[in-house]
């Protein structure tokens, strides 16, 4: 039982962090990004090739990380440019499409032209006790990293005045406007931001299990999970709920199955927004 | 001249709603802008402010031209602005909200103390989310957080909205300071004694129009505008 939680705990950092990247765009920009999935996937592939290059791990997951930053930034500039000129749901809708389909293009293109690539960061050494538990030394790692990035996603939001500027577009757009904010400038930042957090997504999970060229979907669908019972928008809800989903998915695969696991996460999620539409911790319309 | 508004044009969905206004605001001066409810003020302020873009005329601040810029640009030349429905970041505290104001410089010591002396309610709530707060601590919020930028010319929306008349009063009172530091005040009102009494200098605006200008005391004296905003008989 302890283990199970344990192991939930990790797999709900990992949520977490995933759904942050995804939350923040949306809460910003009023965009929801369905290739999300597929920019960790590319990231993922960009570390694998570098290090198939031999270029040294650290580097190469510097490469990868590069590369989350650069296709955010790139999203920012084109497919989303037609998508910023409309307002409101049709922006919502807009976005489901265009990202969509990119995530379409991507998926496709990869698994044709690398079917079996998969990236995996082995780290070495015995598993760790912890509480009893012998935990994977990758999981470890994995988890120390998601905390350390959590810890300074918060550090930014609550310290700096960048920080502070883009939470208040989400607060309110016109009022940050008459500070002085341009909220365009703002959603460049987030979307560079969640690149970032795709990409250490990726690298973060290799360490536990091999990322595929065909994962991108299943990374989008769970942060969309975490994010909805999280609340749109609230990265603090999105942490809460991707601990919460974790150890629910984790004790539910140790006892009854892997497979049904998946349907009682989606079962946990479906029960949390009949009771609280808005989310966890979402901004009520 | 700081502020000269020409021949300013400007609506909803190809609907003007104002229609040729001028008006001017000097440097050092309080001006008012009095009208009922729906005759235009709203709309005026949002076109000169780059919060909505006129159909035609022209903005000038400080002799630069600001018609068509966007309101964050407009907001770091020196104009804060105070919308009626305050626009706060509801789940931010009291004090982030003002850092905000000094926004994209840190808050400076000085001009904090002067808005917490100025509201020292602000001072006692520091640590309270602005959303939580009642409406006229919102509103002290709003003006302390346009001050935090340290504006040349400071314009308000109708800042008495929903206020009980004694903080309706404390607002002026404020503003008054404000003008004896040497601030320039530009305020839309539809309460109009105590926008009368705090201000140098006055504009009329019925059905989008500009109908009166002249100075309070003139403003006062004219038999029309005693009937119609000062409830003589």
């Amino acid at each position: 039982m302890i283990a199970s939680v344990l192991d939930g705990i990790v797999l709900g950092l990992q949520f977490g962090l995933l759904a942050a990247g995804l939350t923040l765009v949306y809460g910003l920009g009023g965009v929801l990004n369905l290739a999300y999935g597929q920019m960790a996937v590319i990231s993922a592939m960009a570390t694998l090739f570098a290090i198939n290059a031999e270029v040294p791990i650290l580097p190469a997951v510097g490469i990868g990380l590069a590369v989350g930053v650069v296709l955010g930034l790139i999203f920012d500039q084109t497919i989303l440019r037609p998508i910023y000129r409309l307002q409101g749901e049709a922006r919502v809708l807009l976005s489901l499409l265009l990202t969509l389909g990119v995530a379409f293009i991507v998926d496709g293109y990869l698994t044709w032209r690398y079917p079996t690539e998969g990236l995996t960061l082995r780290i070495g050494g015995g598993p760790i006790e912890i509480l009893g538990v012998p935990m994977r030394r990758g999981s470890i790692v994995a988890s120390a990293i998601t905390l350390v990035a959590l810890g300074a996603l918060f550090a930014f939001f609550r310290g700096t005045t960048l920080g502070r500027a883009v939470r208040s577009v989400i607060e309110d757009e016109e009022g940050a406007r008459l500070v002085g904010i341009d909220p365009q400038r703002m959603l460049r930042i987030i979307l560079a931001l969640s690149g970032l957090l795709a990409a250490l997504v990726a690298v973060t999970q290799s360490m536990v299990r091999p990322v595929t060229v065909s994962a991108g979907f299943g990374i989008t669908v769970f942060a969309l999970i975490v994010t909805v019972v999280g609340g749109l928008g609230s990265v603090t809800g999105a942490m809460l709920a991707g601990i919460i989903l974790g150890i629910v998915s984790s004790i539910a695969a140790s006892s009854i199955g892997t497979f049904l696991s998946l349907i009682i996460l989606l079962g946990a999620a479906a029960v949390t927004i009949l009771i609280r539409p808005s989310g966890l911790l979402g901004v009520r319309e | 001249m700081m502020l000269e508004v020409s021949g300013l044009a400007a609506g909803y969905q190809g609907a003007d709603v104002i229609r040729d206004v001028d008006f001017h605001v000097d440097s050092g001066e309080a001006v008012m802008i009095i009208g009922s409810n729906g005759a235009g003020k709203t709309t005026l302020f949002r076109s000169v402010l780059g919060l909505l873009a006129p159909s035609s005329g022209a903005v000038r601040f400080e002799g630069s031209d600001i018609v068509g810029m966007p309101a964050q640009r407009i907001a770091r030349l020196g104009v804060s602005f105070v919308p009626a429905e305050r626009h706060l970041f509801p789940r931010m505290t009291v004090q982030e909200n003002l850092a905000l104001g000094a926004y994209p410089d840190r808050p400076d010591t000085e001009t904090m103390t002067l808005v917490m002396d100025l509201f020292p309610r602000l001072a006692e709530r520091r640590r309270q989310h602005a959303g939580t707060m009642s409406g006229g601590e919102q509103q002290m919020l709003a003006m302390g957080r346009a001050l935090m930028a340290k504006p040349r010319l400071l314009v308000l929306d109708e800042p008495t909205t929903g206020l009980a008349p004694k903080l309706a009063a404390e607002a002026y009172q404020a503003l008054r300071v404000l003008r004896g530091r040497g601030l320039t005040v530009l305020v839309a009102e539809q309460q109009v004694p105590l926008a009368m009494a705090f201000s140098d200098r006055g504009y009329v605006l019925e059905n989008g129009m500009i109908e009166l200008e002249g100075t309070s005391e003139a403003l006062s004296m004219n038999p029309e505008v005693r009937r119609s905003y000062l409830g003589v008989t």
